[in-house]
């Protein structure tokens, strides 16, 4: 018979039961230890060697170890050291029990991490004044740990909703998780990828809205915004930015996602859609010649902090970035430009009748021209 | 020493554990005279440690004494003074006399 378990004989009502693991090799002791602990309302096991209990505690993380020194197996000052070593049983409070008194064994079950020691013969007063101190550390111990972790989960969460309100939720997610051991988001380091970069537009707006009163031109906005932020995250594009009335989406960052232009023309066609009636409206509303001009390219990009130590953004920027704002430049309202690496990538997806070549098209910043490809997406 | 009883009070608690109890330390004589035939001091040695460790914790003094003399016993290698170490175990255990409160 390698292990025993003796049930609590009571428990107060509400209070978890406090798990106690004897380990001794006499089998008689061992019973003796168990039925003091259980006697006091604890749940005791009891196993008779080094080994099974270096199982059952790694398994089933008892609340406190009852520990004899010598054992067959490994020994009690070994087993000690390695369950404090370990993070999942460093925790445990362990009791070395022992009939060794010289203070080299006292010294030795120190060094292996003992939290304190009991020499048989066993006084049983001791025995359960020793457990039930360590117990009382070990319960208060668990509640501060729990509280900081509740702590730390709130804490997270109002990031992540403050966050959220501001950039796309996938990006305050990746934020939070790549926190630093110090608790600062920002931490990790920029890299190269390959990205597809998608720049919308609402087209003529701005120099339309000069003559409005600033509330109706930012309740025009919110509308616009609440369309196009809806179909980006729809596809899972990261939102990097929001200028005016300008949207910069990212997809393939900082998640990989094989079909980032396909997700991208897709996102581009949802916004056109989704803004339509949104379009009408305001046309119904006084009528307004402007629509959502894109543009989308890909290529290889930097993802990282951009900024001062005193404002930061986490963003995008390179070649890819830049060709996709000079296209959304160029589009009119319901228009989508793309570069031809992204038109082969969704030529398939691309109704017939829709596309036009533009040739190659000199872009501001670039050596060479780009081969151009615009498709409509919806009447202005 | 012949004759003469051993008292010992345990507490009621336990008194569902002490007939195991006993039965190993009688299962002991037997592995402490064929260790001592054998002339095996080590396993003496962790014999008489044993005894040590669990005699008084259940409330046999006598145990962990003769437990503690057969552990110096076979220290020395003093054949002798262990035989007859086990000779007045087992007289013990034949004549202790257990009361329960």
């Amino acid at each position: 018979m390698n292990e025993l378990a003796f049930p609590a004989h009571k428990m107060s009502s509400g209070q978890a039961v406090f798990r106690v693991l004897v380990v001794d090799d006499d089998q008689d002791m061992a019973a003796l230890l168990a039925r003091t602990l259980t006697k006091e309302g604890m749940s005791v096991d009891t196993v008779f060697d080094g080994d099974a209990a270096l199982v059952h505690a790694m398994s089933s993380t008892p609340d406190l170890i009852l520990l004899d020194v010598v054992l067959p197996g490994i020994s009690g000052f070994d087993l000690c050291e390695r369950l404090k070593a370990d993070d999942a049983t460093a925790l445990i409070p362990i009791i070395l029990v022992t009939t060794l008194e010289d203070s080299r064994s006292r010294v030795r079950g120190i060094e292996a991490g003992a939290d304190d020691f009991l020499s048989k013969p066993i006084k049983l007063e001791e025995l359960v004044a020793r457990v039930k101190t360590l117990r009382r550390l070990h319960e208060t111990r668990r509640e501060l740990e729990a509280r900081r972790l509740t702590a730390e989960v709130h804490r997270k969460e109002a990031i992540r909703k403050a966050f959220s309100r501001y950039i796309s939720p996938r990006l305050a997610e990746r934020i939070i998780s790549d926190a630093g051991s110090d608790g600062l988001p920002f931490q990790s380091r920029a890299k190269r990828i390959s990205v597809v970069a998608l720049f919308a537009d609402l087209r003529g707006f701005t120099r339309l809205t000069e003559t409005m009163e600033v509330d109706k031109v930012v309740g025009m906005l919110n509308e616009y915004f609440a369309v196009i932020t809806e179909a980006a995250y729809r596809y899972d594009g990261t939102i990097f930015s929001i200028a005016g009335d300008c949207l910069l989406v990212g997809f393939n960052v900082p998640f990989p996602q094989a079909d980032a232009s396909q997700r991208a023309w897709h996102t581009a066609q949802d916004m056109v859609a989704g803004f339509a009636p949104v379009l009408a409206g305001w046309t119904q509303g006084g009528g307004l010649p402007t629509g959502v001009g894109i543009g989308i390219a890909s290529g290889e990009a930097i993802i990282g902090n951009i900024g001062s130590p005193h404002h930061m953004s986490y963003t995008i920027i390179g070649d890819a970035v830049n060709t996709a704002a000079r296209l959304m430049q160029m589009a009119r309202g319901g228009e989508l430009l793309v570069s031809d690496v992204v038109y082969d990538s969704i030529r398939d997806l691309v109704p017939a009748g829709s596309v036009a070549s533009r040739g190659k098209v000199p872009l501001r910043g670039k050596t060479e021209a780009t081969p151009v490809y615009s498709i409509e997406l919806a009447k202005r | 020493m012949t004759g003469e009883t051993h008292k010992v009070v345990v507490a009621k608690d336990i008194a569902d554990l002490i007939p195991q109890f006993l039965g190993n330390r009688r299962k002991e004589i037997d592995s402490l005279r064929g260790a001592l035939a054998a002339a095996d001091f080590e396993q003496l040695r962790q014999l008489g440690h044993r005894m040590r460790g669990v005699g008084n914790s259940y409330g046999f003094a006598r145990v962990s004494l003769l437990g503690e003399r057969i552990e110096q016993g076979a220290r020395s290698s003093d054949h002798v003074a262990i035989e007859n170490c086990i000779s007045e175990y087992r007289d013990y255990l034949d004549r202790v006399q257990i009361s329960y409160e």
